[in-house]
Parts: structure tokens; sequence; C-alpha cells
């Protein structure tokens, strides 16, 4: 907006006419405006209200606790199953797996190339994403979203 | 009213409410809500919605008296309870307020007018609080809610000074470049505003 200055020279005035303050002035008419709110009086029945929804509360029988004591052995049970499961997995696939890493199939230059490509694909896109995810945390800072 | 009685009065009847005396409770209601319908009308200055935060802050208040720890007053931790409260119904339902960047300051005015353009500037200004970040508007609201104590609003918060300090510092330095007209006269509009709506009240 373009400003003129007035006659006397240390204050400006924009085309409407407001002066335009300097901002220690600002700031101490920001304080005063908003320091300066009117008291709001709660409306007469508003301690009544609360008093009510207080005591509906009261009323309200308390929440059944969680009953840990019947499924607890449930619990420990499931938990021995997955676990035995997961053993016998593991020692059934243990001789495949060490075969595999004694002797990896080889992997023709055509897939190593590929994957090379999709490597540098993935590292663009977690470097957009970081710019992306900075940006949007500056703009947050300045105040603009 | 005298802080060192009401803190008396409010351990009194926390006491009385933990032993069962529902009761009890209605003292703290009647203490406090002036100061909790206030706070929540700084955060959405809408009258009947400010009733409705405070009525469930108190409500909240009510369920979890027990976990006031007599560390801080109880003033403290109803005030931290009561922003709790008000920043995720606010998150819930948002109010419905212009972007700051669409707010402007009303234009120059003839001089018998310069007194209804300064009201209006002022609630202008009150609004455009809520138009500000949620970072920078609480600090803003419990600041001035607070009688302009940085330690009593960061206690709210639940944040260090320093960051409220800066977050302040920011959400005011926002209102002032929306603003950039504002000046003393401003502040001589709210005092009227104020006396008006005093009167009005009496």
């Amino acid at each position: 907006m373009k400003h003129t200055t007035d006659r006397k020279g240390d204050r400006k005035a924009n085309p409407e006419g407001w002066p335009e303050s300097r901002p220690e002035l600002q700031m101490a008419a920001i304080d005063h405006v908003l320091a300066a709110e009117e008291e709001l009086v709660p409306s007469s029945g508003f301690a009544a209200t609360v008093m009510e929804r207080v005591r509906e509360e009261a009323a309200r029988p308390a929440p059944i606790p969680f009953p840990w004591m019947r499924v607890t052995p449930g619990l420990v049970l499931a938990a021995g199953v997955i676990g035995w499961g997961a053993w016998q997995a593991a020692r059934s696939a243990w001789p495949a797996m060490q075969e595999f890493a004694e002797n990896p199939p080889p992997i023709p230059a055509t897939v190593l190339l590929q994957l090379e490509e999709a490597g540098w694909v993935a590292l663009a896109l977690a470097v957009s994403w970081g710019a992306w995810m900075l940006s949007q945390r500056l703009v947050r800072r300045s105040g603009l979203l | 009213m005298n802080p060192a009685i009401s803190a008396e009065e409010d351990l009194a009847d926390a006491d009385r409410v933990l032993a069962g005396e529902t009761v009890a409770f209605e003292g703290i209601v009647r203490r406090w809500q002036g100061p909790l319908v206030n706070m929540a009308w700084r955060y959405c200055r809408d009258r009947s919605r400010a009733e409705e935060m405070a009525q469930e802050a108190f409500v909240r208040a009510w369920r979890g008296l027990a976990q006031w720890r007599r560390e801080s007053s109880f003033s403290t931790w109803l005030f931290a309870l009561a922003a709790n409260v008000y920043r995720s119904e606010l998150k819930r339902f948002p109010t419905v307020v212009v972007p700051l960047e669409e707010i402007a300051e009303p234009a120059g005015a003839a001089h018998q007018y310069e007194a209804i353009v300064e009201q209006i500037r002022c609630e202008a200004l009150r609004r455009a609080v809520l138009a500000l970040p949620m970072r920078y508007r609480e600090p803003v609201v419990l600041y001035y809610f607070h009688e302009m104590d940085v330690s009593a609003a960061a206690r709210t918060m639940g944040l260090p000074e320093g960051t409220v300090k800066a977050r302040l510092a920011r959400g005011r330095a926002l209102l002032r470049k929306r603003f950039p007209h504002l000046n003393e006269a401003a502040a001589t509009g709210a005092s009227a505003a104020l006396r008006t709506g005093r009167e009005a009240l009496q």
C-alpha cells in the first residue's frame, strides 16, 4: 500500500487517512483491547445445570471392571500356542534357510539393473517427501496455515 | 474473592466430594463458573457454546477430582483441565472463523463515526484472535485471560514459559501485521465499549 508522509514528517498516513502507528504503540493498543475484555456473567441456571449433570453422572452405576481373572488363562494359553507354532515353523524352515545362505541362487544382470533403478526411484521419492514435510513444517511455524 | 480463602474452600470441598458428598461440588461450581465461562468465551466468542464447554469442563473436573495431586493449586489444575477440554472441543467442532488474511481493518471514517469505528475495530481484533493458528491462538487467549501473566498462561498450557513467550510474540506480531493502523485510539474505544457494556449490565 502506498503511504504518504504528513506535515510533521514523523508519522505516515495511508490514502484512507488512518495514521500508521509505531510497532510499540500498536502492541500497547493490542494489549489494551484484548485485556479490556468485557466480563461475561454466567446465566442464572448455569450452576444448577452443571450440578444436574454431575448428579446424573454420580447416579450412573460404576463401569464393570475388565474380567482379568477370567481372561488371563485364555491369554496365556493363546500366547503359548502361538509361541509353540512359531518355534515349530522356525525349526522346520531352518535347514532350507541355511541352504539358501550357503548357495544363493544367481541373480540375472537385468534384474540387478532394475533393482538399482528402483533404488534410485525410492531415494528420489524419499527426498521429495522430506522436502514436502519440511515445507509444511516451515509454513505451520510461520503461521500461514 | 480472597485467593487464600478460596483455596481453603476448594480443598475442603474437594475432600468432601472425594468422600462421596456430591453436593459439595456445587461450591466449586459457584466459585469457578465465572472464570471458566469467561475463559471458554475467549476460546470461541459464542456465549451459549462457552457455557456448554464450561459445563463439560466442570463434569470432567468432577470425574477427575481424585487426580488432582495437590502439588499445584486447585485453580491451576482446573484451568489446565479446562484448557484441555476447550482445545479438544474446538478440534471436534471448530468455530466458524474468517481467515486472518480476510479480516480487513475498517476504513477511515468521518470524525463523528470514529468512536463507532474504533469499537468495531476492537471487536474485529478480538475476533481476529480466533483466526490465529491454534499454536499461537491459545497463548494469546490465555495470556490476556490471566491478566497478561505469562507464567500463569504457561502453567495452564503445561508448557515452558519460554515456549509460551515465543508463541505469544509470534501471535501478537501476526495481529499487529493484520491491524497496522491500530493505535492508542483503539484503547480508548475499548475502554468506552467496556464502560458501555458494564452500564448495560448494571
